[in-house]
């Protein structure tokens, strides 16, 4: 029952075997082949459970629209990542997409305001020049944050809560106070119907190399450079870095930068996707994915580890499952997704301290929390239940009912095990 | 043995840490009314033994009898409510309470209403005080208070439980001389009152001034249990050590040459702090090949000095530091190192070691620049810095890769020098490297200094424990209170008289 201890011996556990059983051993370990099979496992169940066959009778079609989801998020989601490794957190992003969108917007009009007020084309100078722009202002957000941080003293919690609700506000007043100047009337958002502007994302492939581009160059900085490797260490022990002689302040201004101007980008692809800017609800709340992709593929918000390649999988996970999810209950599907999110990073954190608890003989359920959680879980298999029945078979209350009190039963058998098992060890 | 029933037994207790086994296979017993005095040096496992009574660690194997029933306790409230109290070495205290809210944290005193009773806790903590002697104001914050008072601090709150057992680990590591008076005298009080007092030293003079029984532990094994009567302090040493002290003439034929580094009236402001100085005009010369030993009791500055010369503090120091003659003025650690200064940190696990990384990324750190073209890292390059490190230092480890924390505290802390003599630094900070640190490696470590030593080097080490420094140094300066209050040349340094030095007070 008692697992060997750990490390009495400096070879540890992994010296025994054969190489093969070794490696193997090494690779169903690690979390980037646990979401691998995740995300099989998730397309397999869509292709089975959708009664419109969707992935069966248009695999090119689901899978365009999965891997262009994944890019949208993917993008901003790398920064998250790189800046929960390097130790800190980045709450800004969804704000930094709305501002940088809109900057763009307002750029393109400034640049060519006869264009933009008669729906011309836009020239592909104009275009490159505000892209460039937005970029920069990507780059000196990034820097503004640093700077709360480092000089200032601010914890990153709240410097970058302050921009989160800070600049979205200003994307506001600019857009309005531009499109008085240039349209003579106070607009909430700016349109954009050139068609270069727009190609960006109207080829499926355009997002998707950039996210795979960048995915490539972030992975190459945080795993084979001499930077990556530093974010990692003041990720993990700060001071202990500051005291290798490491200059903390400058990678953590390089860390919110890069969050910053992949969120810019990520600005700039939503709105020649959506070819409006409008800086109210333009990437309202997606800050929250990416830190959930980040933390599903592997970072941890106490800092120093995570890898790319297991962010990018986390999206393609998260954008897996909220496409499944979809494609199952058909109508009315977006309204599920902040709860499949949710759901998701509690049972994928959850499952690596499960596996940690294993040998710890934790208890789950204890005391009086162990009640209330026991209550809470049952409501929620009832009502999730409920709500994803399909109508045609038994009165869907009674079905959820049903569930619930199942559930609550099991976990309450669930608990008195606990309760033997904690006995017989005293 | 004895007639009457031991209050507390200890029956084959073995406790592991990732990398260390920290306790293996202890037995002994504890009679009521008794002083039993627990010595052994640094990670003999005192401490843990301790923290297993106490309930701080709940897993271990083995069994505890109190009163001949077997206990196992879930916690230190449990072990509180079956009559045992610790006084922690580490200071256990939340800065910003005040000193009475400390003494009741936990267990704070409240009114009908359930809402705090200040007043009331107060006043308790003031009877406290007044029953160990000092003069602390019980609504004083924790934080504005000097290490010393700090830790009656912590004292008065075991005190405060009324346990009829009452752990001490090492009470008076920050005490000055007539402070640990005042401290044997409310432990005699207490001893009237029949407690069992558990006290864990590595000092012998105390030992043998207070205690009926004394346990000798080595490398987390019990060597043996002596009436106090019935044996002498050299025995006790001799028992502790395991040998006679080695090595006592590492230093014989050590020849300092050049100055390499010279401090002039450095000191360090204490903003906010009645002291006002962390440091204060200190003065002193290092050479090349030479170990310059720092002693002084916790708090006193040792750590803060180190600091300054590594460019650390947050707070610029004043006065002049000359590194081979040129005046330098560090402002990040960078700069130091650059300049050829390293500094291996006291507390290792929070300052030193990055634990979530490998035996070769730990090693690698400082020096990463040397494995990289263009920023990007050459793995094998990288794998023989630390290859070279491992083989020159005899780091134990399974090779290159595995994980930091699976070595033991030595060679945890072997790595991180090697990680610092990469840097090929002029100058070498110890501070207090053998924390922590069993006793083989301790000669190793001892040994290693004197090699560095030869080859050029110039080390500057501070320690908690004055053997050590006796042994390894070549002169010694002592710090009281941020102030040099003493030098000695290793000819006429005596334990006496650096104690004498490191609890000077006022002028």
């Amino acid at each position: 029952m008692s697992e060997p201890a750990i490390g009495t011996e400096p070879m540890g556990t992994e010296s025994t075997g054969l190489p093969l059983q070794q490696t193997l051993r090494r690779l169903f370990r690690r979390t980037e082949f646990g979401l691998l099979l995740a995300i099989v496992v998730v397309i397999v169940l869509t292709a089975l459970l959708d009664s419109g066959h969707n992935y069966w009778d248009h695999p090119a079609v689901s899978a365009i629209n999965i891997l262009r989801q994944t890019a949208f998020l993917g993008v901003f989601s790398l920064g998250a990542a790189v800046v929960i490794i390097a130790g800190g957190i980045d709450l800004s992003s969804g704000s930094v997409i709305a501002f940088s969108g809109s900057a763009c917007a307002i750029l393109l009009t400034l640049l060519a305001p006869e264009e933009m007020k008669e729906s011309k084309n836009l020239s592909a100078g104009v275009i490159t020049v505000a892209v460039l722009g937005t970029l920069v202002i990507g780059m000196l957000i990034g820097s503004f944050h640093a700077w709360l941080i480092t000089v200032i003293g601010l914890p990153p919690f709240v410097a970058t809560l302050a921009t989160l609700v800070g600049l979205r506000s200003l994307g506001r007043v600019l857009v309005e106070s531009v499109s008085k100047t240039v349209w003579r009337s106070a607009k909430t958002q700016i349109d954009i119907s050139d068609p270069t502007f727009r190609s960006l994302t109207t080829h499926v492939w355009i997002p998707v190399a950039i996210f795979l581009v960048l995915a490539a160059a972030v992975w190459l900085l945080m795993s084979k450079t001499v930077i990556g490797r530093r974010l990692h260490a003041m990720g993990g022990n700060e001071q202990a870095a500051r005291l290798s002689g490491i200059n903390t302040d400058s990678l953590k201004w390089l860390a919110y930068c890069i969050s910053a101007v992949l969120a810019s980008v990520a600005g700039i692809l939503y709105v020649s996707d959506t070819t409006t800017a409008n800086p109210q609800n333009l990437g309202r709340g997606y800050e929250l994915n990416a830190i959930a992709a980040a933390v599903v593929g592997g970072c941890s918000l106490q800092g120093g580890v995570g890898t790319i390649t297991g962010t990018v999988l986390g999206v393609l996970f998260l954008r897996t499952v909220i496409d499944g999810v979809a494609k199952i209950i058909k109508t009315n599907a977006e309204i599920y997704e902040g709860l499949i999110v949710g759901g998701v990073v509690v049972v994928a954190v959850a499952l690596t301290q499960l596996r940690l608890a294993r040998t710890q003989n934790k208890r789950f359920l204890p005391g009086a929390l162990g009640w209330v959680t026991i209550l809470n879980l049952a409501i929620l298999a009832g009502a999730g239940v409920m709500v994803m029945s399909p109508t045609t078979s038994m009165a869907p209350t009674v079905l959820g009912a049903v569930v619930a009190g199942a559930v609550f039963v099991l976990l309450i058998v669930a608990r008195y095990a606990e309760d033997r098992r904690e006995k017989i060890k005293a | 043995m004895s007639a009457t029933l031991p209050l507390i037994t200890i029956e084959k207790v073995t406790k592991r840490f990732p990398g260390v086994l920290a306790l293996s296979d202890v037995s002994f017993e504890i009679l009521p009314g008794e002083l039993h005095a627990i010595v052994g040096e640094n990670g003999a496992g005192k401490t843990t033994l301790m923290k297993i009574l106490a309930g701080v660690i709940t897993d271990c194997e083995g069994r505890l009898l109190l009163r001949g029933e077997p206990v196992r306790f879930t916690g230190t409230r449990d072990a509180e409510a079956h009559g045992i109290g610790i006084i922690h070495q580490e200071l256990n205290l939340v800065d910003e309470l005040s000193a009475a809210a400390n003494i009741f944290l936990g267990r704070e005193k409240h009114n009908w209403l359930g809402l705090l009773d200040d007043r009331a806790m107060e006043r308790a903590a003031a009877q406290m005080f007044i029953e160990l002697e000092c003069n602390i104001s019980p609504s004083q914050l924790v934080r504005e208070l000097r290490v010393g008072d700090q830790q009656l601090v912590e004292i008065a709150k075991a005190l405060s439980l009324e346990t009829d057992i009452l752990i001490m680990d090492e009470p008076t590591s920050a005490l000055t001389e007539s402070e640990v008076a005042r401290l044997f005298r409310v432990m005699d009080r207490l001893r009237q009152r029949g407690v069992t007092i558990l006290y864990i030293s590595h000092k012998m003079d105390e030992v043998f001034r207070l205690a009926d029984q004394i346990t000798v532990l080595r490398d987390g094994k019990k060597v043996r249990t002596l009436r106090r009567a019935e044996t002498t302090p050299r025995e006790v040493t001799h028992l502790m050590v395991g040998r006679e002290i080695e090595a006592v003439n590492l230093a014989a034929e050590r020849k300092p040459t050049e100055v390499v580094l010279e401090v002039q009236n450095l000191s360090l402001p204490w903003t906010g702090h009645a002291r006002g100085w962390r440091l204060q005009n200190v003065s002193f010369q290092l050479r090349r090949g030479e170990i310059l030993g720092i002693a002084g009791l916790m708090g006193a500055g040792r750590t803060e000095l180190l600091e300054c010369l590594f460019g650390a503090n947050l707070e610029l120091p004043h006065g002049r530091v000359l590194l081979e003659g040129k005046e330098v003025r560090f402002r990040h650690p960078a700069e130091a190192r650059r300049a050829g200064i390293a500094l291996v940190t006291e507390d290792r696990k929070r300052l030193g070691l990055f634990a979530h990384m490998t035996v070769r990324e730990n090693i690698t750190m400082c020096t990463l620049d040397q494995a990289a073209t263009g920023g990007l890292i050459r793995y094998r390059r990288e794998r023989g810095l630390a290859e070279d490190v491992i083989k020159r230092l005899s780091v134990k480890t399974a090779g290159t890769e595995p994980s930091v924390t699976s070595l033991s505290g030595g060679n945890q802390q072997k790595a991180i020098i090697g990680r610092w003599l990469l840097t090929k630094p002029r100058v070498l900070l110890l501070d207090d490297p053998t924390r922590g640190v069993d006793v083989g490696a301790k000669a190793e470590l001892y040994r290693l200094m004197d090699q560095l030593c030869r080859d050029g080097l110039g080390i500057i080490v501070t320690s908690s424990e004055l053997p050590e420094l006796l042994t390894v140094c070549d002169r010694i300066l002592v710090l009281c209170e941020g102030r040099l209050t003493g030098e000695f040349s290793r000819k006429e340094a005596t334990e006496q008289r650096i104690m004498e030095a490191a609890t000077m007070r006022g002028g």
